[in-house]
């Protein structure tokens, strides 16, 4: 009696749990505005660091503000459905509510500035984004990953180089 | 049917579950600016240096901002004042920024007037409400009232020139820890009457009457830092600390000796000491003090003062000894000795001490900077930039007793000093309020004051609005602070020179003309050559500081010969068979005069000598309580001819008995839900009626009776009663 009522709780949480795994997987993808990193990047040759302004500054490369979307597609393109989208957010003086798309492991410090100012290019830790029209972690910052690349560079790796 | 076993396994199960899913709490949005603030870079911090605007002291800090939001507030190392120190009020501004009760559109009255009800509005048909009634006043000028709290800086010469240019004189600052006594006895004891400068760093005997300069008087963090100092900035010399007091208060307990003095006796005391030094010629001073001195201290003996006072005689000579011959020697009397009804004898007496100790002008000692030297170029306009930090008690009474005859016609209020609250209800403060016809406030909370008006214009709080300041003590002249948005205003708000400056330009005439400014920031432009002058280095650094003077100023005539104060004894209202134990009210190191009561984090911080927090209470002796009857953490009900409120008993071995004693700032009626139902206001206690003789606001000047009473709130304190002490044995 008691053990299938156990095993039948043990199968609802992991149903529960494999829902939740779904709804986080797609949510990963699915984006408010359906923006082309390959669009931008690729074919109108845009610097990474033009949106992602604080990379050589701060620890996050950041996202762009609408104000900065808008300083091109106030005049850019501004009939395609996903533009009207932006000038809808800035209208309503709202902010885009981007979904999270790259992931980095708990308890490690990522610092953008010290890698982008070092030389290190985006696509060595981003591969593939450039020709990406909606975003995806292609790379898994596994401690591997890191530490290749580390070694390679002649870096540090002290363990609390990352870990701090 | 549930054994052990399974009772753990669901354990393991549910906590493995819970411990999984909290994996996941990562925030799955990145949500970037529509505008991003200046100079903003994501995840990087900048520091704006700016003042403090939570009391008057008027430190200088620096406001950690990130993304757009102020995160921390320090102490701005530069600042003469505070030198990089900031006290837990000033930390606590980012509370009231970020307050979620804070006004965030003009609100009109919608209902009976006093009511407290009333309806958005937007700030065009606010300002039209505003000039209407300001034309209305122009018709006879004198009409016109703006009660404030004290003003500095180019905010109260905007204020100053708009009343001056508006044809009214009835400009009121109204400040409950006013200085009065302070200022009246500078001038009787040293022939300035200005706040002097105490170099409590240098010196190397400090004698405190009833000092609070650690907790609340004047320039609380600069005395501190100064008091550290004179501990321990000297590799031979470690300052000596004595208090006299009716209660261990914070100073009290950071002394080396405290002696418990009797209520309104610190002034007895200090002239017992005096008698010592002239009798025994121990200062070159005291040995070549006027006959008319030596004759008139004669009744002064050790013997006779500790009759009065408390302080034993044997005790008394020894630290009159001891201040001689520890020289440079400086005596301090604090707010409990100055608010009682003979304040200016009080602070006389204890300036006498370093007139015979030959400390006046010397460093060490009490020196008399010009504080507005930066300013000369306004000429008498200067002190509108920093005036006399008195208490404006009695223009104040005379202004109520002309409200009520109806001889005003508009009110301007702004300011945190609350008089609603502040002033004893006995003296029927909003009822004088309500008989003019249109209050307008300038306020960013609702309170006992502004809910009473009219209009209320939401105004900025001072880390959203430009400023300046000159603090009141902690500098020699050579400091100006400069205050400076750090972020950008969170609610729809206008400060009120800025308002007063459109309102002048509307007005037009000699209004426009004496505010020429756009804005109350080009205002201050004008003033420090900016931008692209030497302003922009002034924001930087938080203000003009020129570094420290060698000179002392204007320095002091001698007393006159004779000048010696003539005794007067403090009175405390009502019969003493009736009302047993005499009130000692003191600001709250947290709540201030009040005005940090609406603050969570100052609510909850436990008063350094009860560990209280959140809540009213009344401290008293053991002993004493054992006399009444009472226990601690009782509920009482505190009664004084005047009024009555309930409390929490507190007992504490430190204070004298015989004495009550209460912190000021709990008991709000309106003022958000951290502040209101916490307790009575101990404000409503004092007496009504006048204090001959009395300068300032009469804290120390009333009887009170315990009667114990059953309440359903408790007393919280953060450590037992019984942590440090044990009851019984004191008692």
């Amino acid at each position: 009696m008691l053990r299938s009522r156990l095993k039948a709780a043990a199968v609802a949480s992991f149903l529960l749990l494999a829902l939740l795994g779904a709804v986080a997987a797609t949510a990963q993808t699915s984006q408010p505005i359906a923006y082309s990193h390959r669009v931008h990047v690729t074919n109108f040759k845009i610097d990474c660091r033009f949106c992602h302004s604080s990379a050589t500054k701060s620890t996050s490369a950041g996202i762009p503000s609408v104000e900065k979307c808008m300083i091109c597609h106030r005049a850019i393109a501004v009939d395609r459905p996903e533009v009207k989208k932006i000038a809808q957010y800035w209208k309503e003086k709202k902010p885009i509510p981007w979904n999270r798309v790259t992931e980095l492991p708990d308890h490690t410090y990522f610092p953008h500035k010290r890698m982008v100012n070092a030389g290190v290019a985006c696509l060595t830790c981003h591969p593939g984004i450039d020709q990406a029209d909606a975003a995806i972690q292609k790379q898994e910052f596994t401690m591997g990953f890191c530490m290749d690349c580390h070694r390679k560079r002649g870096v540090s790796i002290d363990c609390w180089t990352c870990h701090v | 049917m549930l054994d052990r076993r399974n009772f753990l396994k669901l354990g393991g199960a549910t906590a493995f579950a819970v411990l999984f899913g909290g994996c996941d709490s990562i925030p799955r949005k990145i949500i970037p600016f529509v505008i991003p603030p200046e100079d903003y870079t994501l995840g990087e911090s900048s520091w704006y240096a700016s003042g403090c605007r939570q009391c008057p002291a008027g430190c200088g800090i620096v406001v950690r901002v990130s993304e757009g939001r102020a995160k921390k507030v320090e102490g701005n190392p530069l600042h003469p004042v505070n030198r990089g120190k900031l006290c837990a009020r000033g930390q606590a501004a980012l509370q009231a920024l970020y307050h979620p009760e804070r006004l965030a559109q003009p609100l009109a009255l919608d209902g009976p007037r006093g009511s407290g009800r009333h309806r958005k509005i937007s700030w065009q048909e606010a300002l039209s409400l505003l000039m209407g009634g300001l034309k209305k006043a122009k018709e006879r000028p004198a009409s016109l009232l703006m009660l404030t709290e004290p003003m500095r800086g180019h905010e109260g010469l905007v204020a100053g020139r708009f009343m001056q240019a508006f044809g009214s004189p009835n400009r009121l600052a109204w400040d409950p820890f006013g200085q009065d006594a302070f200022l009246d006895g500078c001038a009787a004891a040293y022939g300035a009457r200005q706040i002097p400068e105490l170099d409590i760093a240098n010196t190397r005997y400090l004698l405190s009457f009833s000092g609070d300069f650690l907790e609340t008087w004047i320039s609380p963090v600069h005395y501190a830092r100064a008091y550290g100092a004179m501990r321990q900035d000297r590799p031979t010399v470690r300052g000596k600390l004595v208090h006299f007091g009716a209660r261990l208060s914070m100073t009290a307990a950071a002394a080396d000796l405290y002696l418990p003095a009797a209520p309104g006796t610190e002034g007895l005391v200090a002239l017992g000491i005096a008698h010592v030094l002239v009798r025994e010629k121990l200062t070159p001073q005291a040995a070549q003090a006027p006959a008319s001195w030596k004759k008139g201290l004669e009744k002064y003996s050790p013997g006779a003062v500790a009759a009065k006072s408390g302080v034993s005689a044997d005790t008394l000579a020894a630290v009159a000894r001891e201040f001689a011959s520890n020289q440079p020697g400086l005596a301090v009397a604090g707010t409990a000795a100055g608010s009682c009804t003979n304040g200016k004898f009080q602070h006389v007496a204890v300036g006498l001490l370093n007139v015979l100790a030959g400390n006046v002008g010397k460093e060490g000692g009490v020196l008399f900077p010009d504080r507005t030297a930066e300013f000369s170029r306004y000429g008498r306009e200067a002190r509108l930039l920093a005036p006399d930090p008195g208490s404006g008690y009695p223009e104040l009474r005379a202004a109520m007793e002309r409200m009520r005859k109806g001889e005003f016609r508009m009110a301007l209020l702004a300011g945190a000093s609350n008089p609603a609250f502040t002033i004893p209800p006995a003296l029927k403060f909003s009822e004088a309020l309500l008989s003019v016809p249109f209050v307008v406030s300038f306020a960013s909370f609702l309170d006992e004051t502004s809910s009473l008006s009219d209009l209320i214009l939401p105004a900025p709080t001072f880390l959203e609005a430009w400023g300046d300041d000159i603090a009141p003590a902690g500098h020699e002249g050579e400091a100006v602070t400069l205050l400076q948005p750090v972020v950008d205003t969170f609610r729809d708000t206008r400060s009120m020179p800025d308002v007063l400056i459109a309102a002048a330009r509307e007005l037009g005439g000699e209004a426009a003309r004496a505010l020429p400014w756009g804005s109350f920031k080009e205002c201050l432009e004008k003033a420090y050559g900016g931008p692209g002058g030497p302003m922009e280095k002034y924001l930087q650094e938080g203000g003009i500081f020129r570094g420290r003077k060698s000179s002392v100023g204007r320095l002091p005539r001698a007393p006159a010969k004779g000048n010696l104060p003539e005794l007067e004894e403090a009175t405390f209202d009502g019969d003493p068979a009736k009302y047993p134990l005499v009130l000692h009210l003191y600001p709250s190191i947290a709540l201030y005069d009040g005005r940090g009561a609406n603050l969570s984090w100052l609510q909850e911080l436990p008063d350094p000598v009860t560990t209280a927090v959140w809540r009213n209470w009344v401290e008293i002796h053991p002993e004493t309580a054992r006399k009444l009857g009472l226990s601690d953490g009782d509920g009482v009900i505190v009664s004084s001819p005047a009024g009555k409120i309930e409390a929490h008993v507190a007992f504490h071995p430190g204070i004298a008995q015989g004495v009550a004693s209460m912190p000021l700032g709990q008991g709000h009626g309106k003022f958000g839900r951290n502040a209101e139902g916490r307790g009575g206001n101990p404000f409503a206690l004092l007496p009504a009626a006048a204090q001959a003789g009395c300068a300032g606001f009469p804290l120390q000047s009333t009887r009170i009776a315990l009667e114990k009473t059953s309440m359903k709130t408790r007393l919280v304190r953060t450590a037992h009663p019984e942590g440090q002490w044990k009851i019984g044995n004191v008692m």
